[in-house]
């Protein structure tokens, strides 16, 4: 695709509308549409396709806009984070005005988590997800590709790897993934092997090398590690109330740092010039303030000394002047007057 | 853990080798047969789906009354995205104003911009640079026979120009081209247009008249294509050479693993076994290298060009400079002369009049001592 510089334009500010939106989402704790589509009109969503977009680049954004979407609709994500993504991307594809209208890209190893996402949607009778991801299939909003985005091996740019926004990302299940039922049935099985042949083996068999109730307390064990969470979850309050006083602490020392950084920065700012006299001497400006880590930018050094009396009496007398640009044809200015070969300043073009 | 893997090793699903950059190899057929088993028919088909009977189908899953299905179909629709009232006259060009969004603020800034200017030129060649993207697309064919089957796998594959300066590195200057499945090798080889195949060797300031009659690429019919270890060679016609032979001989005595040969007509897309991303190799002429990226691989869409005909499709195609006659400066150079008494420099280019009227008389001779060589601008396929 060319012109990759026109995606990393657009891809901070959309990042960020993306967040908002699923932040607003994410605290009305539910995953009903009217909730999406009323926090959607409240920020007037539909417009983020507006203005002039020159060209292709109609097409390119609303690409851009569909692919980002995308990364909300899969894990890590907490499953109302991915419902959210969902009406994201059935928004974002009704809205949309490029024509023929940009599609959604599913690649082949995401199906797998699609397919999951819609069964627990089925299974927790969550009627309006069911019904967008089937509308969007039978609406033919999907292409199905090999990989999200088309691959053109850029590997000098640096890639932009999405990045996972903390808030949004759904708990851990580190227990729950290494002692799942397979494993637990596995473990069965080893101790019901491992005993019958202790039972062949030796006459007595009082000798115990292992726990005889291995499996049962092991998922005892994780049941009640599932419990614990799911209250803690609950008094989630405290936990915040603690990680609040701890960044007010930090705050308030990075603005000690910062008031200090800028008290520093106004007294070497100002350096007084040093006379004619010592001309070969200027003063040098030492801009590297360390240590603090807020470097504040470096002062240009100016001159501060007031206008002349003359200057002044020119000003109030005789006004500002002449302003307008006089153009110096080469052909009437004359020959002393160098001010006609100056090349004008050319007007400085439009940076994002 | 030993749960979890097992998605894994199944080979036919893509996954990134260097994420973001490119997959691992595989094999093209498989995966289209892995996407076709998970889909039914319907959901890749190119008819319209009726609405009644996915509403039927999806009542009948989830177990809801029919009032309950309408209310939903309410809810869901799309008039509940509408940021405004129905009757509000929208002028979708222009960035609403107080923008609250963070996209709304970074266009309005270039809005403004360019409301300062009071002059906004367009450049011409960046305004229908993209065009060429969206002429195919939704074309059916005439003959239901030449209509792509629904299923069919589209791959877009990127061939850059050969000789990519140093300056314009960050462009990477190539044509992208739209190839189905079903297409072979050969079909691949013969979409690509390169400006090498076009030059014509030796001197004719003597018979200037007689230079089209030996184009390259008549002469040398040779090329292949290298994929993953394997090189496939073009042998359709009797003169043309097994390329391969070289390096594959030179590698046999170094440290590399063996490759292998195959050929190019034989071979079709669904065959190959590649990486996405990942840049290969196509040559030809001997020496004319193109570096070959396959970038995407997916199913057909009932908004892509149906018409097989019309398949290798060219999508994008970088514009070159051409350069001009150094006389009239109007037309694009044909000829180029060195040792040439009559030209500023040496070498110097001319068109096909400038070149006739300064170095032939009117009745054809040739006028002084100097070389001549046809030449082919690069951008002659503008």
């Amino acid at each position: 695709m060319p012109n990759g510089k026109a995606k990393d334009r657009f891809l901070k500010p959309l990042v960020a509308d993306y967040e908002e939106l699923l932040g607003r989402f994410q605290q009305t704790e539910s995953v009903r549409f009217e909730e999406f589509t009323a926090i959607w009109r409240n920020m007037g969503f539909s417009s983020v396709f507006y203005g002039s977009l020159a060209g292709n680049e109609m097409r390119e954004f609303c690409h851009l806009t569909l692919t980002m979407a995308f990364n909300y609709f899969l894990p890590p994500y907490s499953f109302q984070i991915r419902v959210g993504g969902l009406y994201l991307l059935y928004g974002l594809y009704h809205t949309q005005l490029a024509s023929p209208k940009e599609k959604i890209r599913i690649a082949l190893k995401d199906w797998e988590q699609i397919q999951k996402f819609y069964q627990d949607s089925v299974n927790s009778q969550h009627y309006d997800a069911v019904y967008i991801i089937r509308k969007l299939i039978a609406e033919n909003a999907v292409l199905y590709t090999a990989m999200p985005q088309m691959l053109t091996f850029r590997v000098k740019k640096k890639p932009q790897h999405h990045k996972v926004c903390e808030e949004f990302r759904d708990r851990p299940e580190r227990v729950k993934d290494l002692i799942s039922t397979d494993m637990l049935q596995e473990v069965a099985n080893i101790q019901g092997h491992h005993e019958r042949l202790k039972a062949s083996v030796l006459e007595r068999s009082s000798i115990a090398v292992t726990q005889q109730d291995l499996p049962a307390r092991l998922h005892s064990c994780v049941l009640e590690f599932l419990h614990w969470q799911d209250r803690h979850e609950n008094h989630g309050d405290a936990d915040h109330l603690v990680y609040a006083e701890e960044k007010a602490q930090q705050v308030e020392s990075s603005n000690r740092a910062q008031l200090l950084a800028s008290i520093k920065t106004k007294s070497y700012g100002c350096l007084a010039e040093a006379s004619k006299s010592r001309r070969h001497r200027q003063v040098e400006m030492d801009t590297s303030i360390s240590g603090t880590g807020y470097i504040k930018e470096a002062t240009k050094y100016h001159k501060s000394r007031a206008p002349s009396l003359k200057a002044r009496t020119n000003k109030n007398l005789c006004g500002e002047g002449d302003e307008q640009k006089i153009q110096y044809w080469l052909l009437s200015a004359a020959e002393e007057d160098k001010t006609a070969l100056k090349r004008q300043k050319r007007k400085q073009s439009f940076r994002w | 853990m030993a749960a979890g893997s097992s998605s894994n090793v199944n080979e036919n699903i893509p996954v990134f080798e260097y994420k973001d950059i490119n997959t691992k190899p595989f094999h093209v057929g498989s995966f289209r047969t892995a996407w076709l088993e998970k889909l039914k028919p319907i959901d890749y088909s190119y008819e319209d789906k009726y609405e009644e009977n996915e509403d039927a189908d999806f009542a009948k899953e989830m177990g809801i009354a029919p009032e309950t299905l309408d209310e939903l179909k309410a809810i869901c629709s799309v008039d509940t995205l509408r940021c405004q009232a129905e009757d509000e006259p929208l002028d979708t060009n222009v960035v609403p104003p107080d923008p609250t969004l963070q996209t709304l603020i970074q266009r309005k800034k270039k809005q403004d911009y360019k409301d300062t200017l009071r002059i906004d030129k367009i450049s011409r060649v960046d305004h229908y640079q993209d065009e060429l993207e969206s002429l195919a697309v939704g074309k059916r064919p005439e003959d239901p026979v030449d209509l792509v089957p629904e299923g069919e796998i589209i791959l877009s594959i990127n061939v850059l120009y050969p000789a990519i300066f140093e300056r314009f590195r960050y462009v990477r200057p190539h044509m992208t081209l739209q190839m189905l499945g079903s297409h072979s090798l050969v079909d691949l080889r013969d979409a690509i247009c390169c400006i090498s195949d076009l030059q014509v060797f030796g001197e004719f300031s003597n018979t200037p008249d007689m230079a089209p009659d030996f184009i390259s690429k008549d002469h040398f019919k040779s090329a292949f294509f290298y994929f993953e270890g394997v090189f496939y060679n073009d042998m359709r016609h009797p003169e043309c050479q097994d390329m391969s032979e070289t390096t594959i001989d030179w590698a046999k005595t170094r440290d590399f693993p063996t490759f292998h040969k195959a050929n190019m007509e034989d071979t079709r897309f669904y065959d190959l076994k590649v990486k996405v991303g990942y840049p290969y190799l196509f040559c030809h002429q001997g020496d004319c290298e193109h570096v070959v990226i396959i970038t995407d691989i997916r199913l057909a869409h009932k908004d892509d060009c149906l018409d097989r005909k019309l398949y290798p499709l060219l999508t994008h195609k970088h514009r070159v400079m051409t350069r001009k006659c150094a006389v009239c400066h109007v037309y694009i150079g044909r000829w180029l002369t060195t040792n040439d008494p009559f030209a500023p420099n040496d070498p110097c280019l001319f068109c096909e009049r400038c070149f006739r009227m300064l170095h032939y008389d009117k009745k054809g001779n040739k006028l002084g001592q100097f070389l001549a060589y046809p030449y082919v601008d690069p951008g002659a396929f503008n």
